[in-house]
């Protein structure tokens, strides 16, 4: 098991690098001159050549890639044109409100998917099973942006029920940072009115981002529950007198659990994908807002800094999803 | 427990015919298709949601084609200004009320079907266009060929679709060619894995191996073997990835790196029509709806289409 | 005294596109206690599915026409899933066919056990007792079936056991609620012979040791023989014979019973037909065919272990004879018929055909050599491409291998169907149209019609029923007269290769154990290994012996 783990920790490290380049290669071989990118539509010649030998851009391809690398080992993902600040220090400062977002956006995914899948399997063809799955493919159907907006008009301004956008009210002043999660950090300096407002704030975009996902969840797991209950060891279970209850809860569940973990897995990076749209309709001060403000201004190195982030939270998480197979799944523990 | 599936009618049909030694006539040739074909068809109408699906995309095909001629502001599209008309909401007049610049949102929200439609088909079929013979490949040949491959596949697919898209985007700069480029490049990996995933279990199949001892070269194989066993998900993915592409184009469109205002594209109505919230709110409702729509009708479309075309959801 | 089951008049229909399909027609069937009856049939007979239904877990989509069947006097033909639990399990329990499909791959089989007695115990309305009590009982259960290291095979997973353990665990399963009647649904089939006969010998120990009432469907009439006193004969959903099992092996009354009984191939009886073809092939082309020297095949798994799938194997095929190889699972059978048509490249060793050495071709001559040879297999379902018509699958190997005209296959193509006697209209079909053994005649149509001269056949009959199996047997010996063939027979069923072929090797993890002429080799077989194989063979199929 710890060998496993240790493996899994050297193919996260090369996922790694090779994100990196590829970032690298995608963002450098596409065509257009990226120092005009930068200057923008105005600029004369002097500006674009200026920023051209400032970004290293006049140096060979294969020369600037190793500067690139040789930067991101040092933990270096350049300087905002905007802000001018560190991109690892910004996106450090904004990833924990994505981070608590998705983790949110998650929670509610996986506790209502689950076992909507499961009943909509065990009712299978039911009028439950014909709502779920109605729901469950509208739910992957829905633009995030726009029903961001439906929720904000329905739920903020018509009803007035929460809060518009936004994290935190600006009268509030947040809690002493330790996680950097404010659901966490208000309850750790036991400030429980901060923890409801930041609690009113997450659920609207937390709905959005999770809607989606939990709509997969619930098909993956539908789906997995009704081939599982037809297997052959389901039959002999049931034959030999096991309650259907428990075959269902416990059994079936378990078996089903392998690949509706691996579309949790997926459905994370998607999510962290999605924070792009959602942060821009809630003004979420997340990576995602910081990505898509910056490349509107063609600010180019946030861009990339926030990419490499997500990347490298995805991996993680499927990291954890491999470990999290291996735990249930006595045949992989082997390899 | 396998029933004989056998189907008494063709049988008789067949033996009525081998009697008499006449050449068959094409129904009787084909019995065995139209019986498939028509067992297709009752498992899909039988479904509500499936039938749903159906419904918009044909609904969706049909404004594509003939939005144009449809609509009752045809100008509307190419960023017609009528300022005396501006922001009105839905009448008579204008069924889904005017845009900012006295524009009608009925008449470019149907316009937009055609530019969503362009969108999804570049982006699905050069997706699969790309990564399906890749998938084909690293899954037949293994070895070095599949693990290549496969390593950069799972390279584009360790980032999000949606993050390295706009980072793409970032750098080709905004525009609705870049943004469907964007997409088509991390899309087809996606297709590599589908499509090597089935290959692999198709290649285990004991007719390959008899397509080999009776001497057949690699590309035979494949093209009559593999590919043919490998097309129902293709299809399903590629029905379903229609929706999912017309969703990410529009997405872009709303950050603003799509699609620029006044082309009539719906996620770049709504990211001008966010400005207008919440008091004109018909703005950003109805080309919503349409994306939503749409996306909806793909998806149906290709979860009936698995249905009756994995035959492990099938137990008749 | 009430009979412990009575089935009466049961009908049952399932539903399917093309209209519902009469399973079972008017079935009639008593046991009483202490009974062990066996029931025997062919697939699409309908036994699994009467003896499904007797647990209620039927096939879905399926309705009770008419009849009832009750046990020890309660009616249980629509009982509510409520009263079932107190049922299952518990009055009546059930083996399965293949031990592996059967246990929870996510679950240790302590686990599995107990959990099987936590839940009886519930039903029975006592209370669960203690884990440490239920680990006792289940090691217990799994003394029972004869297995050894109880404490450790407590905490194993099913992956980690053999076929025959995980069979056996299955049944330690089913002993758990101290069953009134037993259902054994094919327990033997899935196995390897030799573990075939271990299980019916512990089935019959348990069935004396706790005086258990059975009822055991097969299609294998050796094993119905071993465990049943008592035994019924379904065809087509119904029963058509039933009474003592001595007699209906004796003496067949119905006409599809002497049928079936007539296909059964005896080990113990010498083919009349072996000596006749010896004398009318005379040695006119004498001379090996095939010659196989220190062929040896070495697989490499991922974690680097190295498994030696064949170890230097020697042999010699002449030309015209019907060459056997017997041996288990796992004897490396299949993978020497694979590297003799060079479908996997030996590790070392050469490969002689014709005396040519074919060991070391590739590409263009290895490609026209396969005109020469060709092979059969065992599955014929997954032969067959299932999106080509019959006609493409026979036609293919003209179309790759030669520049005939298309109406010529098509017109070659019609012939090939006529020789292996299927109807010209098949061409039409697709394969999951057709029947087992008519998908086995398609196989064969396409692996002589490029004219071989050496046909392999691995298993070709071991998928089909045993009626068929003696067809397709039949027609083999007939094609190989008539077109020249020679053949290299690979199965582990020794009645068939004593009945068909001229020399036999016995193979034993990847080695040869035994070879020469086949009657001596069963009469007279040299090496243990040998002998336990005809004595198990023996036990399985001793119809005739009774």
């Amino acid at each position: 098991m710890l060998t496993f783990a240790f493996r899994k920790v050297l193919t996260l490290i090369g996922t790694m690098i090779g994100i990196a380049a590829l970032t690298f290669l995608i963002t450098n071989v596409a065509p257009g001159d990226p120092a005009r990118l930068v200057a923008g539509p105005n600029a004369t010649e002097d500006m674009v050549a200026t920023i051209r030998t400032e970004y290293g851009l006049d140096k060979s391809l294969p020369e600037q890639f190793f500067v690139y690398m040789g930067d991101l080992a040092r933990a270096d993902l350049g300087t905002s044109i905007v802000t001018t600040r560190p991109v690892l220090e910004e996106v450090m400062r904004y990833a924990p409100a994505t981070l608590e977002l998705v983790f949110v956006a998650m929670f509610l995914g996986i506790i209502v998917g689950v076992p909507l899948g499961m009943l909509s399997a065990v009712y299978k063809d039911g009028p439950l099973d014909q709502i779920t799955r109605i729901f469950s493919i509208s739910g992957v159907a829905l633009p995030a942006f726009w029903f961001g907006i439906i929720l904000q008009l329905t739920f903020s301004v018509d009803l007035e029920w929460l809060p518009v956008s936004g994290r935190l009210p600006l009268v509030t002043r947040p809690p002493d940072t330790v996680t950097g999660l404010l659901l966490v950090d208000s309850l750790i300096s036991g400030r429980f009115s901060t923890f409801w407002v930041s609690l009113q704030h997450i659920i609207l975009p937390a709905i959005v981002l999770s809607f989606p996902c939990l709509a997969s969840i619930l098909r993956v797991n539908r789906a997995e529950m009704i081939e599982v209950l037809q297997s052959d060891y389901i039959v002999a279970a049931r034959a030999h007198g096991i309650s259907s209850f428990r075959i269902v809860a416990c059994y079936a569940l378990k078996n089903a659990m392998l690949p509706t973990l691996a579309m949790i897995g997926l459905r994370f990076g998607w999510m962290l994908g999605s924070t792009v749209l959602v942060e821009t309709v809630f003004d979420w001060p997340g990576i995602g807002l910081y990505a898509v403000s910056s490349a509107l201004s063609s600010d180019f190195k946030p861009v990339v800094g926030v990419t490499l982030m997500i990347g490298f939270f995805f991996i993680v998480a499927n990291t954890l999803v491999d470990l999290a197979y291996a735990w249930i799944d006595p045949r992989l523990r082997k390899a | 427990m396998t029933a004989e599936p056998m189907n008494s009618q063709i049988d008789t049909q067949i033996a009525a015919s081998a009697d008499t030694q006449r050449p068959l006539t094409f129904r009787e040739r084909h019995a065995s298709q139209i019986r498939q074909w028509r067992l297709y068809a009752h498992m899909f109408r039988k479904s509500f949601s499936s039938m749903l699906g159906l419904t918009l995309v044909v609904l969706f095909l049909l404004l594509a084609a003939f939005g144009p001629l449809l609509v009752p502001y045809p100008e509307a599209a190419s960023g017609a200004i009528n300022m005396s008309a501006k922001l009105q909401p839905p009448s008579s007049t204008y069924w889904f009320g005017t845009d900012e610049m006295g524009a009608d949102i009925f008449s470019r929200v149907i316009m937009g079907a055609r530019t969503s439609l362009w969108i999804g088909v570049v982006i699905t079929c050069l997706a699969a266009l790309i990564g399906v013979p890749l998938g084909i490949l690293a899954g037949y040949r293994g070895g070095w060929v599949r693990a290549v491959i496969m390593r950069v596949t799972e390279l584009f697919l360790a980032v999000p679709g949606l993050a390295l898209a706009l980072a793409i985007v970032a750098a080709l700069g905004p525009g609705i060619t870049n943004c469907v480029l964007a997409l088509a490049i991390v899309w087809w990996p996606g297709y590599v894995r589908l499509v090597e995933a089935k290959t692999l279990s198709v290649k285990e199949e004991l007719f390959i191996e008899s397509a080999r001892s009776i001497g057949a070269r690699t590309p035979w194989i494949l093209w009559h073997h593999i590919l043919p066993n490998c097309l129902s998900p293709i299809i399903v993915k590629m029905s379903m990835d229609m929706g999912m592409a017309i969703l990410s184009a529009a997405s872009l469109g709303f950050i603003g790196l799509g699609a620029q205002p006044p082309s009539p594209e719906w996620g770049a109505m709504i990211s001008v029509a966010r400005t207008y919230m919440p008091d004109w709110w018909w703005y950003s409702l109805f080309p919503g709806a349409a994306i939503f729509l749409t996306v909806l009708g793909f998806n149906l479309l290709g979860d009936g289409l698995r249905d009756i075309l994995d035959p492990r959801s099938r137990d008749r | 005294m009430i009979a412990l089951l009575d089935i009466q008049n049961y009908r049952l229909d399932i539903g399917t596109f093309d209209g519902p399909v009469h399973v079972l027609k008017g079935i009639n069937l008593t046991v009483n206690r202490g009974d062990t009856l066996g029931i025997v049939g062919e697939s699409g007979s309908g036994k699994t599915v009467l003896v499904r239904s007797v647990l209620g877990i039927g096939p879905r989509n399926s309705r009770v026409v008419e009849g009832s069947i009750s046990f020890d006097g309660q009616d249980i033909t629509a009982l509510p899933e409520k009263d079932w639990t107190k049922i299952r399990g518990i009055r009546i329990s059930m083996i399965f066919q293949d031990p592996m499909t059967y246990l929870n791959p996510l679950f240790s089989i302590g686990r599995q056990i107990s959990d099987v007695i936590a839940a009886h115990e519930k039903a029975a309305g006592q209370g669960v007792s203690s884990k440490a009590a239920r680990r006792a009982r289940t090691e217990e259960l799994l003394d029972q079936v004869g297995l050894p290291n109880l404490s450790m095979l407590f905490s194993q997973y099913p992956h980690q056991l053999s076929g025959g353990m995980r069979q056996r665990i299955l049944i330690a399963m089913a002993l758990a609620g101290k069953p009134d009647l037993l259902i054994a649904d094919e327990p033997t089939t899935a196995l390897d012979v030799t573990v075939q006969a271990q299980v019916l010998d512990l089935i019959n120990s348990l069935v004396e040791k706790l005086n258990l009432t059975v009822i055991m469907i097969s299609h294998d009439i050796g094993a119905i023989a071993t465990v049943a006193k008592r035994c019924a004969v379904m065809y087509k959903g119904e029963i058509v014979e039933q009474g003592l099992t001595r007699d209906i092996l004796n003496r067949p009354q119905h006409e599809y019973t002497q049928r079936l009984l007539a296909a059964v191939p005896d080990i113990d009886v010498a083919p009349e037909k072996a000596a006749a073809r010896a004398a009318e092939t005379p040695s006119a082309k004498p001379g090996h065919l095939l010659e196989a020297i220190d062929l040896k095949k070495v697989y490499r798994s991922q974690s680097g272990s190295e498994v030696t799938a064949v170890k230097s194997i020697s042999l010699a095929v002449k030309t015209g004879e019907i060459f056997g190889v017997v041996g288990e699972s796992g004897s490396g059978k299949s993978t020497l018929a694979r590297m003799l048509l060079r479908l996997i490249k030996p590790t070392s060793g050469d490969i002689i055909f014709d005396g040519q050495n074919i060991s070391g071709l590739s590409g263009e001559p290895l490609r026209q050599m396969r005109r020469h040879m060709q092979f059969v297999f065992q599955n014929p379902h997954s032969a067959l491409n299932g999106r080509h018509t019959i006609g493409d699958a026979i036609g293919e190997p003209l179309r790759i291998q030669t520049n005939m005209s298309r109406r010529d296959i098509e017109a070659r193509t019609e012939a090939l169907l006529d020789i292996v006697q299927l109807p010209k209209t098949f061409k039409y079909r697709y394969p999951h149209e057709l029947s087992g053994g008519q998908k086995q005649r398609v196989c064969i149509a396409r692996a002589i019609a490029l004219n071989p001269r050496l046909l392999i056949l691995d298993e070709p009959t071991s998928a089909l029923d045993i009626s068929v199996q003696a067809q397709v047997l039949d027609f083999l010996q007939e094609l190989r007269a008539e077109l020249n063939l020679t053949y290299v027979f690979i199965s582990h069923n020794l009645a068939v290769i004593r009945q068909i072929c001229d020399r036999t090797i016995v193979m034993k993890r990847g080695e040869i154990v035994e070879q020469g002429e086949t009657e001596q080799i069963f009469l007279a077989p040299r090496e243990d290994y040998t002998k336990a194989l005809i004595e198990s063979g023996r036990k399985t199929s001793q119809a005739a012996n009774l």
